[in-house]
């Protein structure tokens, strides 16, 4: 077995030195980055494995497998490596010497590892997840796998509803990862020093870590027309599922020495999280609801790290990160000495998320970053009626006093995000977007027209996400995108403004899988045996999808364009962000009166229900001093 | 205002990161070091470093330069230490020192770039000029380089060991015999043992 080990160890190692200097970007395979732990692959301690199933400089801006990597690397028992999916050239080059997908820094096989930890980030990346398995040596099937192949562990957003990919996983971890991830390794470690091992029987101890999710300990039956009847939990697994919470963040700082990325990556800076959740009650918002309750980081300790951070990567950027950085309780005493104290260095403090208000505004024109690349605001809806069902509270008024506030304080390229088939819209919903574009262009300088402002408007088709208030409703069809996509194209051809859509049928998919059940796993895997890898462009194939789920006997049109009962039974009924979905459906119903709900944060609670299930409440970052 | 050239090395697999990968870990580096970088002027400042000539994707290094402003006193020793601790594996500092007021710039004097290629049991030292009147690109000297020598170069070592501002530097350290590759006609000529047979 150790001979074998070895062999193909010196296998990837003489491929690397033959083959390396022709594909694109070596530099992404290397794993000699600054900051890299690469502590050695031994066979008596814990492997671990994190996986971000898209490229190398997607993957290295994403700060939870950043988290992970140095909460598994600072224990002496413990070693994590990385590992992202080889572009397509690097891809056949493996295939064809039969070279195994390997950690980066270890160069050992990812079949080798006792734990192989991937990120569900987005629906599309689903196929990726597949083929991450297939060059690995690993099968797709959880079933399929004996006892000395590794755990495939899943995390992440898409973890809140797995089921799509609910047989590949062995079992996944619902919410936030610094805590529960030493339960599972300790967990992991018995498992290792057993004699017998038996997989089985791991997994099932492992069901009573709170937050972990074995999909294998739960049945599903379905009636006759395709819904799901009822979720059966077996073998004393819990149900439901509930997330993971950490109550104080302040105790919790890490990443101290992020990894520099060796390539440029797409969110080159530093990622300094400030708060997580928010509770602004976006009802699209799937991460708005899942990461509830807000918890802020005090000012004083972001302080500190933040020039830590710098100082252990030389950055030029620091990002004051979280899903809607102004509204951190002190984010004006933050940033300023923050940016008094880098600027010295010229390091830039930038805020990656603005609301649309001229407060943001003005506090992003004070830091003085981002000029080059511009600004931009998402009030994702431009009538009134749409404006309350989101519930985002941003009005038309508010978006013209954003963009005259920008303007005055010299920004000449914008940005700005509209959905189009939230609930309830109807085509003149779409065209107020064309209308409001028109109004920016004729008064977005304070009533006069801006001159010489780039608006750059960008255009997404709304997907119903699971957890949120509109997991019940209903999707837009093919034709139906189709059509308001072509009114927008009429309606804003305006000088200065250019508009980009989504693809429809990559919204079409990611509806699929985003309120996808179990019985969509074969269409996944076949899909990702055909060669599609969503996330791709240029590897993205409806027509193969479409095959694949006709194949599987499914249709998408069922899974997408179905608005669902009030008494419906989802199939991620059994995973729990902690909300009530009493409070969703009330949510829901409201949205669709045009009624609004206020953040918890400056009055009354909302009864959503997370505090009292996760045990937590709303933290806010107090005044210093 | 002071000027620092910096001597770095690029050796193993950092040899396959792009001219512009490496330019990225060295300002990274340089802003780690404690340095009093001076930084231009605007929205977007950065410090003020220019890098000779850049090598083609996988030619490792020995001698390569990189040229930076200062604003007050340097400890050249210390500088070079904390760099080293904050390059990625197989980049490194060999030297620092402040240049004296009438040094030429960087970019005036990284001329001719001096070539080891391994292949096999065979070494060899060839020498092209980097820019300008004359200049050539690695390949082709490589490939003319074949075919005089008859020897094959197909996945060859090839490190670059110096970058000199004339041809006359390059005879005085360069070890024999060296060949010459000249651009603009593709001649490629070699300089043995005794005198150079062939000036410029």
């Amino acid at each position: 077995m150790e001979k074998v080990a070895t062999e193909t160890e010196d296998a990837v190692r003489s491929f690397l030195a033959e083959e390396l200097g022709e594909v694109s970007r070596p530099g992404r395979y290397l794993g000699i980055e600054v900051n890299a732990y690469r502590k050695p692959f031994t066979p008596g301690g814990l492997n671990c494995v994190l996986v971000y199933p898209d490229v190398y400089e997607i993957g290295m801006s994403h700060l939870g497998l950043a988290v992970l990597y140095e909460e598994i690397n600072e224990r002496e028992d413990a070693m994590a490596d990385r590992a992202y999916l080889p572009w397509v050239d690097m891809q056949e080059r493996m295939l064809k010497r039969k070279i195994p997908l390997f950690g980066l820094e270890s160069r050992v096989p990812l079949s080798r590892f006792d734990l192989v930890g991937i990120t569900l980030q987005h629906e599309l990346t689903y196929t990726n997840v597949v083929r991450i398995l297939s060059l690995s040596g690993i099968s797709p099937f959880a079933s399929q796998r004996d006892d000395e192949l590794p755990l495939v562990v899943g995390g992440g957003p898409g973890a809140f509803n797995p089921e799509p990919l609910a047989e590949i996983f062995d079992f996944l971890v619902l919410g936030e990862g610094e805590e529960v991830v030493h339960e599972i390794l300790e967990a992991v470690s018995e498992w290792k020093k057993a004699r017998k091992r038996d997989r089985r029987g791991f997994l099932r101890s492992c069901a009573s870590i709170a937050g972990v999710y074995v999909p294998s300990l739960y049945e599903v039956d379905y009636h006759p027309d395709g819904k799901v009847a009822e979720i059966r939990a077996r073998e004393g697994a819990p149900f439901p599922v509930l997330k993971r919470v950490v109550k104080d963040l302040d105790v919790h700082t890490r990443p101290r020495r992020p990894v520099v990325p060796l390539v440029e990556s797409v969110h080159d800076r530093c990622s300094l999280e400030i708060f997580r959740g928010c509770t602004r009650g976006c009802r699209f918002c799937q991460a708005g609801m899942i990461y509830r309750p807000l918890r802020e980081r005090g000012e004083e300790v972001l302080r500190r790290w933040g020039v830590e951070m710098i100082d252990a990567t030389g950055s030029d950027e620091l990002s004051l990160s979280s899903l809607s950085s102004a509204d951190y309780t002190r984010i004006l005493s933050l940033a300023e000495s923050l940016s008094g104290e880098l600027g010295r260095r010229c390091v830039a403090v930038s805020l990656p998320s603005l609301r649309t208000d001229t407060f943001s505004v003005e506090l992003a024109t004070r830091l003085g970053k981002v000029r080059k690349t511009g600004l931009t605001f998402a009030p994702e809806a431009a009538s009134p009626r749409l404006q309350a069902a989101i519930n985002k509270g941003v009005s038309d008024q508010d978006l013209l006093e954003a963009v005259s506030a920008a303007y005055c304080g010299g920004w000449r390229k914008m940005k700005i995000y509209f959905m189009v088939g939230l609930p309830g819209e109807e085509e003149e919903d779409v065209e107020a977007i064309c209308h409001l574009v028109r109004r920016i262009m004729r008064e977005g300088d304070g009533g006069r027209p801006p001159k010489g402002l780039r608006l750059s408007v960008s255009v997404s088709t709304f997907v119903p996400k699971p957890h949120t208030p509109f997991q019940w409703a209903r999707q837009l069809s093919l034709p139906d995108t189709a059509r308001r996509h072509f009114i927008l194209k009429e309606g804003l051809r305006m000088r200065g403004v250019t508009w980009k859509w989504h693809t429809r049928e990559m919204s079409y998919l990611e509806g699929v899988l985003a309120r996808g059940d179990r019985r969509l796993t074969p269409a996944v895997v076949a899909a990702a045996e055909e060669g599609c890898l969503d996330n791709w462009s240029e590897f993205f194939s409806w027509e193969r999808w479409r095959k694949a789920l006709e194949k599987a006997g499914l249709d998408p049109a069922w899974y997408v364009e179905r608005e669902r009962d009030s008494e419906e039974i989802f199939p991620w009924d059994h995973l729990s962000a902690g909300l009530d979905k009493s409070f969703l459906w009330e949510e829901y119903s409201k949205a669709l009166r045009g009624e609004t709900t206020p953040d918890c944060r400056f009055g009354e609670c909302v009864s959503c229900g997370v505090c009292p299930h996760t045990g937590t409440e709303t933290r806010l970052a107090k005044e210093v001093g | 205002m002071r000027r620092l050239l910096v001597k770095f090395y690029k050796k193993g697999e950092a040899a396959l990161l792009s001219h512009r990968e490496t330019m990225r870990a060295m300002e990274r580096a340089l802003r780690r070091s404690g340095l009093p970088l001076a930084y231009t002027a605007g929205y977007h400042p950065h410090p003020k470093v220019s890098y000779s000539p850049a090598l083609p994707l996988g030619v490792a290094a020995e001698a390569e330069y990189l040229e930076v402003a200062v604003e007050g006193d340097v400890d050249p020793k210390e500088a070079r230490e904390m760099m080293n601790t904050a390059l990625p594996s197989g980049l490194g500092v060999v030297s620092i020192e402040i240049l004296p007021p009438s040094m030429p710039r960087l970019s005036r004097w990284t001329r001719y770039g001096l070539y080891r290629v391994e292949a096999g049991d065979a070494v060899l030292h060839l020498c092209l000029r980097l820019s300008g009147e004359g200049g050539g690109r690695l390949r082709d000297a490589l490939e003319r380089l074949e075919k005089e020598t008859g020897l094959n170069l197909k996945g060859s070592y090839i490190t670059r060991t110096g970058i000199f501002a004339s041809r006359e530097e390059v005879l005085e350290e360069a070890p024999r015999p060296v060949y010459f590759y000249r651009g603009s006609d593709g001649r490629l000529e070699k300089a043995g043992q005794e005198e150079d047979p062939v000036g410029e």
